[in-house]
């Protein structure tokens, strides 16, 4: 019991979004680069990109759940709008999200932390 | 939500996140509100804001205690593009669990995720 409690007292309880918007556009710019938006390459690219993100965050080891969700889409002058609502601890909790943009196509990610009690 | 001395790690099963309720409760409101809307670039932003608070209330007073919600709502003009969208989330399977639903007319696609994380 007392292990438990010195574990949460020393650790710092807010959730940092520069490090995490850090993260995020390595990931992206790992797996997607320079590549042209391909139909058949876009599962892989999501998949791929979406584990970087959750390894690399992970690798922190900070008392966090994560939800990382990662959009795709081809450029072709259509217009896309993300939003988000969340009921959890503000002081605790917190969300960042990366638009990502090359010649082809957008990459919109989002992270969510959620804290453990 | 106030931290509180409970010794429940894990919700009873009636009190556990269940995503085909959630999804109806996604559903109901997307359909309603989305039905024979044409995109529109000035008030597409407030659309999916509101989307996304109604669909968080909704779910908040479904009754799952202890879990906290993530609503994300995406909005995208329809003009036969590709989109891709995909998600991973660390987490205890056993008591979180999300729900999703698209909804696609021909002017606008619009797809709304609900991710409950329980709170031990």
């Amino acid at each position: 019991m007392t292990a438990m409690e010195e574990y949460h007292s020393g650790s710092e309880s807010s959730f940092h979004s520069e490090e995490a918007d850090n993260i995020v556009k390595e990931c992206i710019e790992g797996v997607v680069g320079n590549d042209d938006y391909s139909q058949s390459l876009v599962n892989k690219w999501t998949a791929g990109i979406v584990e970087r993100c959750l390894t690399q965050l992970v690798k922190q080891g900070k008392p966090y759940k994560y939800i990382v969700t990662c959009a795709v889409m081809q450029k072709t002058g259509a217009g896309l709008h993300t939003a988000n609502s969340c009921y959890w601890d503000t002081t605790m909790d917190g969300s960042s999200t990366v638009r990502w943009e090359n010649r082809t196509m957008y990459c919109v990610v989002s992270v969510f932390a959620v804290a453990i009690a | 939500m106030e931290g509180s001395d409970t010794y429940l790690i894990r919700p009873n099963h009636q009190y556990k996140f269940k995503p085909a309720i959630v999804k109806e409760c996604i559903r109901e409101i997307v359909r309603e509100r989305l039905s024979g809307m044409r995109y529109d670039p000035e008030e597409v932003p407030e659309l999916s804001r509101s989307l996304a608070d109604c669909i968080k209330d909704k779910v908040k007073n479904a009754g799952f205690d202890r879990y906290k919600l993530v609503v994300q709502v995406v909005i995208g003009e329809q003009r036969g593009q590709g989109v891709k969208m995909s998600s991973r989330c660390l987490w205890d399977a056993d008591t979180d669990n999300y729900a999703e639903d698209v909804f696609i007319n021909d002017s606008l696609f619009c797809v709304a995720a609900v991710f409950g994380s329980y709170y031990y």
